[in-house]
């Protein structure tokens, strides 16, 4: 109600994303600052940033079934990688050694997810039955196996130490990956993938969002918490294990189709188990269970390396020239395993947690609980 | 009694109707969308609206009538605050019979009494618990025709011809309405004004409790006063109300059910009196009464939970709670803050005050009060510097409810202030309190001996309590007259000034001062457990129950000092000289409290006569 914020008449209202006018106000004002950063901001960044949303939109998928739905999935390079290669075939550009079909982006971004939802619908049966440890050890096969099926199939994916071009960003006629103006402005490509990238992350960030809020969200959370006791809630494990997988797979092939047509560039070699690694840590040091969150490490993980390349200066044991004791590269991957210990054991909840901690901090003043 | 009825006629016309359910009907015919109730069902707040509230009455008027209430006749309710209280209430008006609210925590014994005493004819009880204790008196209640059950949990299998579920009751009620749909609206109009329109027990901390009986004026002025006193002629276009305080009391029933309606406002029924603190939060209610101990244990809270408070916000709080206090005696003494004070007070709003306020669900009060007994000045004060204004009331069942207030711009500590429009008091020569008012009852019912020795042939009414004027021209009740002290030494002494100044303590729950004939003052003191236990878990003092935590001489110190402080404020014939824990919590169930947890002197006196003795050998 307006003015009493935490009065409730209707469950809608309970349930919504923004609790009052106030949030909804700070929301937009906080988007419109993000979508005017291109304007000043310098080239790399702005394509560091880009992929920033787009990772966003694979973590959140990977947060729907890991955070949410509580199955840990090792296999989520897989699934990027079938988003990426579905993408390509349809929207990349044909030539003597590999296929493509050049559509527009409006059908080969669905159909990248849709194609990787599949597949993850296909094998969720088999995951359905098991729990834990052996479900990681099933989701770790898919990458071995996705690693094989991507380097043979050369005329998709170009081939091991080849690759190919990835899907061309072009929405009825008009091309994000080109420069050209807007009304009279000029605008660089990279400017266009970032406002691509960030109209994206906010359309299916907001999907994912009323997804867990809504019964959906609420019976994955319920199999997370203890998946005898949702059963006997009467949700249906089979089907919201299935949906889970399916779900969370359509967000990697989303953002496998995007993640790649940033560098302009896709290579067999790209969906490893590190990839899959990377976007566990991205789930685990932003959050887990938390849309939020899995921005929040999406954009720490992608900018990490950059930030570190910016530190090198500053810091005397790092390598320049032949100098120094660590590379940067060196370092990234030190920080990034330091990293993931720290906030496991002081930080579970991620970069959520320590946000919600300062929200509560300030929320309770002029209390302490 | 005569000029009584004139004024009362007087006070009713503000109105425009003769009684609460023509009220009700008329606001449901002008904005019949207005929400009138919210209760929470399934964690969320749902809505009735003034048409479906006058619907509803309609339909439990047509049921009371079709189980055979005839005007004159005593409907029960025993439950807590719910929409089926005020409909039910509303309903037996509406048909000129008179309600009679008993409180959920009355015990079996007492409910026979109250059903016996008052001849009601039909039952609403709230869930099983209500039921099984008018089940087991029944048969010594020839009167009682009809038990109708509000939550049907756990009486589904209850096979008594007497029983009745509230859906049923409905149901009944809308057919008959059918068959005779102006008979409710018939019945209204015909409302005398100054029959009986509600009775209500005084719960009495002597004797068996008596039957106050309202008239329909009575309540259509009180409702009236009541929009006059905390809203002035500026009522707000949305109103919230918390419904918390038992509607059985006539303190409640002023508020949630005469003066919402007179304010057309939303009350919200609290789900329990346990979660009264976050349905407060929720709510934020736009005029919100209170009894001292909610006051107290407000002011309680807030304590210890800044006790537990980060190093910033601790030292924070106690900078702006000292400017506070001293912005709230400048405020008292000279009517405003000063430029100083309200610029202190600003900022203390935006740093402390406001979310403090909102914590603690004061946030959109524009108006609290505080009665049914003397509040301690100093908890007065803290919500004086938290911005939150507060009025301080004196009222009875007798003199429905309202009497002498003191306001916003008239304030003396410790007073009760003065009369409000239509109230006229005097003094009688042992200082007792006279009233006379629109708001006088009409009498007890059933007992015109009681009532005689209250209302005299001049139509005042004779208050029990000894009361004081001030130089500044306030009323100071010094206590009730039965329960004035006179020590061995001969000297009058007010225990319940001396008891509040005990409970500024957050540490002390209740305290019962002892001296009548006797060398010294002593006292009888329980902890507040909550408090009391905080603290000890803080001080790493171990403890199990009530018992055993009262009886730790670490909590005896600490006790001590609070009495030490409330001694500095009182003569040395006025001090307690030692004091007694009482060892367990008291309840109203166990007859130590009455049902507004007011303590039952003569019981404590009886029960815990080996400590009393103890203090004196």
């Amino acid at each position: 109600m307006r003015g009493r914020p935490n009065l409730f008449t209707r469950y809608e209202a309970d349930a919504g994303i923004f609790p009052s006018n106030t949030q909804r106000v700070w929301f937009v004002i906080g988007l419109l600052a993000v979508a005017a950063l291109p304007i000043w901001l310098p080239r790399d960044w702005m394509i560091l940033i880009a992929t920033a949303f787009i990772a966003s939109v694979g973590v959140i998928g990977l947060n729907l079934i890991t955070g949410y739905a509580g199955q840990v999935s090792l296999g989520h390079a897989f699934f990027l990688g079938i988003g990426a290669y579905a993408g390509a075939a349809l929207g990349g550009v044909a030539t003597d050694r590999v296929t493509g079909l050049g559509l527009d982006i409006l059908i080969w971004l669905p159909a990248a997810g849709l194609a990787a939802g599949l597949v993850g619908a296909i094998i969720a049966p088999v995951a359905v039955r098991l729990r834990g440890l052996y479900l990681a050890f099933l989701t770790l096969g898919l990458v071995f196996l996705g690693e094989h099926i991507f380097r043979e199939w050369d005329s998709v994916t170009g081939g091991p130490g080849i690759g190919r071009e990835p899907a061309e960003l072009s929405l009825l006629g008009w091309r994000f990956d080109l420069d050209g103006t807007i009304g009279g402005f000029d605008v660089t490509r990279e400017q266009q993938i970032y406002w691509l990238g960030l109209v994206v992350l906010i359309f299916m960030g907001f999907m994912a969002k009323n997804l867990v809020r809504s019964r959906i969200g609420r019976a994955f959370a319920a199999i997370r918490d203890r998946d005898i006791a949702a059963e006997v809630m009467g949700i249906d494990l089979t089907r919201y294990k299935v949906l889970a997988f399916a779900v969370s797979s359509f967000y990697a092939g989303v953002a496998g189709a995007l993640l790649f047509t940033v560098t302009g560039f896709v290579n067999t070699a790209s969906f490893n188990l590190l990839l899959s690694i990377n976007y566990i840590a991205m789930v685990v040091i932003g959050g887990a269970a938390s849309i939020a969150g899995s921005i929040m490490g999406a954009a720490f993980l992608t900018l990490l390396p950059r930030m570190i390349d910016a530190a090198g200066d500053v810091l005397p044991f790092l390598e320049v020239g032949s100098q120094g004791i660590l590379s940067t590269s060196q370092l990234e991957r030190v920080i990034f395993g330091v990293l993931i210990i720290a906030f496991l054991i002081f930080e579970p909840m991620g970069l959520y947690g320590i946000w919600i901690r300062i929200r509560n901090y300030w929320k309770a003043w002029p209390f302490s609980y | 009694m005569t000029s009584t009825l004139e004024r009362s006629g007087a006070g009713a016309s503000a109105l425009g109707v003769n009684s609460i359910p023509a009220l009700l009907r008329s606001i449901a015919r002008e904005e019949p969308d207005r929400v009138a109730l919210r209760e929470k069902e399934f964690g969320i707040w749902q809505e009735t609206t003034y048409g479906g509230y006058w619907d509803l009455v309609q339909a439990a008027a047509m049921a009371m009538w079709s189980l055979g209430v005839r005007p004159g006749d005593k409907v029960a309710i025993q439950s807590e605050n719910r929409i089926a209280w005020v409909v039910s209430d509303i309903a037996a008006a509406a048909i000129q019979a008179a309600s009679v609210g008993l409180y959920a925590t009355n015990p079996a014994a007492e409910v026979e009494y109250l059903l016996w005493h008052s001849e009601a004819k039909v039952l609403i009880a709230e869930d099983q618990e209500q039921v099984d204790k008018a089940l087991a008196v029944k048969d010594s209640l020839p009167n009682l025709t009809k038990i109708i059950y509000v939550e049907p949990r756990g009486v589904r299998s209850y096979n008594d011809p007497m029983l009745m579920s509230w859906e049923v009751f409905l149901g009944l009620g809308r057919a008959a309405l059918e068959e005779s749909p102006r008979r409710v609206d018939e019945l209204v109009d015909g409302i005398d004004p100054n029959e009986v329109g509600t009775l209500v027990y005084t719960s009495g901390t002597t004797g068996p409790p008596k039957g106050a009986m309202l008239s329909h004026n009575n309540m259509t002025w009180v409702a009236e006063s009541g929009r006059k006193l905390i809203a002035g002629d500026a009522v707000p276009e949305s109103v919230q109300y918390l419904s918390y305080l038992p509607l059985c009391h006539v303190f409640g029933r002023l508020y949630d059910l005469a003066g919402a309606l007179a304010m057309r406002a939303t009350v919200n029924f609290a789900e329990s009196i346990e979660t009264v603190v976050s349905d407060l939060t929720e709510i934020q209610p736009t005029y919100f009464p209170a009894p001292p101990r909610i006051w107290e244990k407000m002011h309680a809270g807030v304590q210890i939970r800044m006790a537990d408070a980060s190093p910033i916000k601790k030292i924070l709080y106690k900078i702006f709670l000292s400017t506070g206090m001293k912005n709230a005696d400048r405020l008292l003494a000279t009517g405003s803050r000063g430029l100083w004070g309200s610029l202190t007070h600003a900022l203390g709003d935006v740093l402390v005050y406001r979310a403090l306020k909102k914590k603690i669900g004061m946030q959109r009060c524009l108006q609290a009060v505080s009665g049914s007994a003397p509040i301690a000045p100093e908890v007065l004060k803290f919500f004086m510097a938290l911005g939150v204004p507060i009025y301080e009331g004196w009222g009875m069942t007798e003199t429905t409810a309202v009497g002498t207030v003191t306001t916003r711009d008239e304030i003396e500590l410790g007073t009760i202030g003065k009369p409000i429009d239509d109230v006229e008091v005097e003094l009688a020569e042992d200082g007792e309190m006279l009233v006379r008012s629109p708001g006088i009852f009409l009498g007890y019912f059933k007992n015109p001996e009681a009532t005689a020795e209250t209302i005299d042939s001049e139509g005042w009414m004779h208050t029990g309590d000894v009361a004081e004027w001030t130089e500044r021209g306030f009323l100071r009740i010094v206590d009730r007259k039965k329960d004035i002290i006179i020590t061995a030494g001969g000297k009058n002494i007010s225990p319940s000034e001396i008891e509040n100044k005990l409970k500024v303590s957050p540490f002390i729950k209740e305290a019962m001062v002892i001296g009548d004939r006797r060398k010294f003052l002593t006292a009888l003191i329980g902890i507040e457990f909550d408090t009391v236990a905080n603290w000890a878990l803080r001080k790493n003092i171990t403890f199990t129950t009530y018992r055993d935590l009262s009886e730790k001489p670490q909590v005896r110190e600490l006790i001590q000092k609070a009495v030490d402080t409330a001694n500095e404020h009182f003569a040395r014939v006025e001090t307690i000289k030692k004091f007694a824990l009482i060892p367990k919590e008291l309840d109203h169930e166990e007859g130590e409290l009455t049902a507004t947890q007011k303590i039952k002197r003569r019981v404590l006196t009886d029960q815990f006569s080996d400590l009393i003795e103890e203090m004196y050998a």
